[in-house]
C-alpha cells in the first residue's frame, strides 16, 4: 500500500460517521441501480423470449414489399406464392445462423360454438415448425390438451379466455368463418385440440393457432403472408436481416424484413418505459453520490487545511495534494461499490429464496419477480462510481492544492 | 557564500482596507552552521520573516537568496523541491499528521522526496533515536505529550539532512523544562551536524543558549542583522 493510500484510508476511517454516510449513499445507490438493471435484464430476457418464441415472431419476419401498407386492401397481390416461399426458405436456410424459415398465414374472422360467435385472430403455422420455434418456451406456458398436429388438419389451439367465452374445451367442436381472398364467405369445422394462455389480457380472448394448410383452406389460397426466420442467436438479428435482405434482393425478390423487437409492440413499450425509469433512477443516484462525495471531500479539505499546509511546507507539490484527495475520493467509491455489490448479492439471494410474484399490467397470470446478477453491469457500475467519486473529489482537491501555504498553516 | 541573504525585504498585508507593513526592509545574512534566534515582541514580524526565509511566502519587494538562488525567480514546483531538499520546519503547534505514527511522520519528507520505504524507515528510526523517542515510534501524535510531539517534529525536520531548519516559536506550547530541553536538543544537533537553525521566540529565558540574536521590532531589525 502506498503512503498516500495509507493516509487516505486512515482519514476515511478516522472520520467514521461522515465516511459512513458517504459509503451508505454510494452503496445504496450501487445496489438500487444494479438491482434495477438486474430486474430489467431478466424482464427484457423474458419479453424477448416471449416475443420470439411465445408469440412465434421468430427473429425475422419477411413480408413481400408493400404488404405492411397495402396488404389489408389487396392481400392476394402482396402475399408470397408457393414458388416465392420455396425460394425464400431455401435462401434463408443456406445461412449458417438460420435454424428455420417457415411460412405463416395470419387470419381473422368469426368463431362459433354453434350458439354464439365472436371474432378471432389466428396464426396459421406449420405444426412441426411451430414446435421448433416454441422450443423450451412451450414448457413455460403449456397447452392444455393436445398441440397442433399435421395429421389433424382441423385441430386448432385456442386461447384460454376465448375458449371460456365460447364454452369450448379440448375435444369440443366449433366453426370458423372468414372471407376468402376473393371476398366469398367460407366456413370450416374445427375441433379444439388444446387451450393455451397467450400471456396477455389483450389477446387471450381472441387468439387461435391453426395449421398452415387449414389457414390456406379458409382463405382459399395457396399463398403465405409472411415467412418467419429463426436464428441461433438473437444478437445476430440485425446482421442476419441485412444479409438476407441483400441476398433476396439479388434473387429479384422485393421484400421487407422486420425484426422481432420492431413487431413486438409490448416489448418496445415496456423497454422504453424501463429505460426511462432507469435513467431517472440513475440520475438520482448520480446526484446523491456526487453531492455526498463533494460534501465529504469539501469537509475533509476544510478540516485538514493545516495538514495540507504542513505537507506543502515539507515539499509536497500541488499535484501531490490533489492526488492525495483524489485517492481518498476513489477509495470512497471503491469501498462503497464493494459494499453495494455485497448488499446487491444479499438482496438477490433473499429474492431467490422468497420467490415473490406479481401481475404486471396487461398480463393475464402472475409472473415471478426475478432479478439477475449481471456481472458486466456491476463491474461497469463500480468503475463508474470510482471515477465519479474521484471526479467529485477533484474540485475540493484542486482548491486545497491552490491554497497559500502560510494561510493553510495558519488555518484554525 | 552565505546560506541566507535577504536584501531590503518588505512584506505588506492587506487587512480589510488597511495595509499592514509586516516587514519594512530587512537586510539579513546568515551563514552555514549558525544558531540564530529572531527575537522580538508579538507583531514585530518574526513569523513573516521566517515564512519568507522558508520559501513558503513571497516578499512584496526585495530579494531572498538561499544558497545563492533567488527564491522569487523559482517556480512553485522548484520552491517546493527546495523546501523538501534544503529546509526543515518545526512548527509551534507541531503539525504532525494525525493519522500517521511517529515513525511514519518522520519518514514522510523522505518519501515525498522519492526515497524507498526501507531507506526512509532506517533514516527515520535513526533520527527518532537521536531525539530520544526510540520507544515511541509506533505511537500516534494524540498518544504523545507536547514535548514528545515536538521531538518528532525535530526528527522530521532533520531527516532529509537539510542545510537549514526553521522553527517558529518551537517552545510556545511547552512548559519551561520541556522548552529548555527542546532548545538544548536543537543546539546539540546544530553543534554536532553543523545544521543551521533559525528560530523565533519571545521567551527571554532561552536567549542565553543561542549563538546569535537578531532583534526585530515593528518590521525592522534593531540589532544583530549583520551577524556581529
Amino acid at each position: 500500500m502506498t503512503k498516500w493510500t495509507k493516509i487516505a484510508l486512515r482519514n476515511i476511517l478516522k472520520n467514521k460517521r461522515r465516511s459512513f454516510v458517504t459509503l451508505l449513499a454510494i452503496s445504496i445507490g450501487f445496489t438500487a441501480v444494479s438491482l434495477f438493471r438486474g430486474y430489467t435484464h431478466n424482464t427484457y430476457e423474458g419479453l424477448r423470449t416471449s416475443a420470439i418464441r411465445g408469440e412465434g415472431l421468430g427473429h425475422l419476419t419477411i413480408y413481400k414489399a408493400g404488404w405492411i401498407d397495402k396488404g389489408k386492401i389487396d392481400p392476394d397481390k402482396y402475399m408470397f406464392s408457393m414458388e416465392d416461399i420455396k425460394t425464400i426458405t431455401d435462401i434463408a436456410e443456406e445461412e449458417d445462423d438460420v435454424l428455420l424459415a417457415t411460412p405463416q398465414l395470419h387470419l381473422s374472422g368469426l368463431v362459433s360454438n354453434g350458439d354464439i360467435s365472436t371474432i378471432f385472430l389466428a396464426q396459421g403455422v406449420i405444426p412441426r415448425d411451430d414446435k421448433t420455434i416454441k422450443g423450451a418456451w412451450a414448457a413455460f406456458r403449456p397447452v392444455r390438451g393436445n398441440v397442433l398436429d399435421e395429421k389433424k388438419p382441423y385441430g386448432i389451439e385456442m386461447a384460454e379466455d376465448l375458449a371460456r367465452h365460447l364454452n369450448l374445451s379440448p375435444g369440443a367442436d366449433g366453426v370458423v368463418m372468414a372471407s376468402t381472398l376473393d371476398g366469398q364467405m367460407n366456413a370450416l369445422d374445427i375441433q379444439v385440440s388444446g387451450v393455451y394462455d397467450s400471456g396477455s389480457d389483450a389477446t387471450n380472448d381472441k387468439y387461435m393457432r391453426v395449421p398452415f394448410s387449414f389457414a390456406q383452406s379458409l382463405y382459399d389460397t395457396e399463398k403465405a403472408d409472411r415467412i418467419i426466420v429463426l436464428l441461433d442467436d438473437w444478437k445476430k438479428t440485425e446482421q442476419a436481416r441485412t444479409r438476407l435482405y441483400n441476398r433476396l434482393s439479388r434473387a429479384g425478390l422485393k421484400c421487407e424484413i422486420k425484426t422481432w423487437n420492431e413487431l413486438s409492440l409490448f416489448y418496445s413499450k415496456v423497454k422504453g418505459m424501463f429505460d426511462m425509469i432507469f435513467i431517472f433512477l440513475f440520475s438520482i443516484v448520480f446526484i446523491i453520490v456526487v453531492m455526498s462525495t463533494v460534501n465529504t471531500m469539501g469537509m475533509a479539505v476544510l478540516e485538514r487545511t493545516r495538514e495540507i499546509g504542513t505537507l506543502r511546507a515539507l515539499g509536497l507539490k500541488r499535484r501531490g495534494v490533489s492526488v492525495l484527495f483524489a485517492i481518498e475520493g476513489s477509495l470512497l467509491g471503491l469501498i462503497g461499490s464493494i459494499l453495494g455489490a455485497m448488499l446487491n448479492v444479499g438482496v438477490w439471494a433473499v429474492i431467490r429464496a422468497v420467490e415473490p410474484t406479481y401481475i404486471p399490467p396487461g398480463v393475464s397470470t402472475p409472473v415471478p419477480l426475478i432479478v439477475n446478477l449481471v456481472p458486466q453491469t456491476m463491474a461497469g457500475l463500480m468503475i463508474f462510481l470510482i471515477f465519479l467519486s474521484l471526479t467529485a473529489a477533484i474540485l475540493p482537491a484542486r482548491r486545497a492544492a491552490r491554497q497559500n501555504v502560510v494561510d493553510a498553516l495558519g488555518h484554525v | 557564500m552565505p546560506l541566507i541573504e535577504t536584501k531590503d525585504i518588505k512584506k505588506d498585508y492587506l487587512l480589510g482596507e488597511t495595509v499592514v507593513h509586516a516587514l519594512r526592509g530587512v537586510d539579513l545574512t546568515i551563514d552555514r552552521g549558525e544558531f540564530v534566534a529572531i527575537w522580538g515582541p508579538s507583531g514585530s514580524g518574526k513569523t513573516t520573516l521566517l515564512n519568507l526565509i522558508g520559501a513558503i511566502d513571497e516578499p512584496s519587494s526585495g530579494q531572498l537568496l538561499i544558497e545563492d538562488q533567488d527564491v522569487s525567480r523559482l517556480s512553485d514546483n522548484r520552491q517546493t523541491e527546495l523546501r523538501n531538499e534544503s529546509i526543515g520546519f518545526i512548527f509551534q503547534g507541531f503539525n504532525l499528521i494525525a493519522v500517521l505514527s511517529a515513525l511514519e511522520n518522520v519518514m514522510l519528507p523522505l518519501q515525498i522526496k522519492g526515497k524507498s520505504f526501507s531507506v526512509a524507515k532506517d533514516r527515520a528510526l535513526s533520527r527518532l533515536h537521536e531525539v530520544g523517542l526510540s520507544d515511541f515510534v509506533r505511537h500516534r501524535p494524540d498518544k504523545m505529550s507536547g514535548g514528545q510531539q515536538q521531538r518528532v517534529a525535530i526528527a522530521r525536520a532533520l531527516v532529509t539532512n537539510p542545510s537549514l531548519v526553521i522553527a517558529d516559536e518551537p517552545t510556545a506550547n511547552l512548559d519551561s523544562d520541556t522548552s529548555r530541553s527542546i532548545i538544548g536538543l536543537m543546539r546539540s544537533l546544530n553543534e554536532k551536524e553543523k545544521t543551521t537553525f533559525i528560530f523565533s521566540t519571545h521567551d527571554q529565558r532561552l536567549l542565553d543558549r543561542v549563538g546569535r540574536l537578531v532583534r526585530l521590532e515593528d518590521g525592522r531589525i534593531i540589532d544583530g542583522g549583520d551577524g556581529k
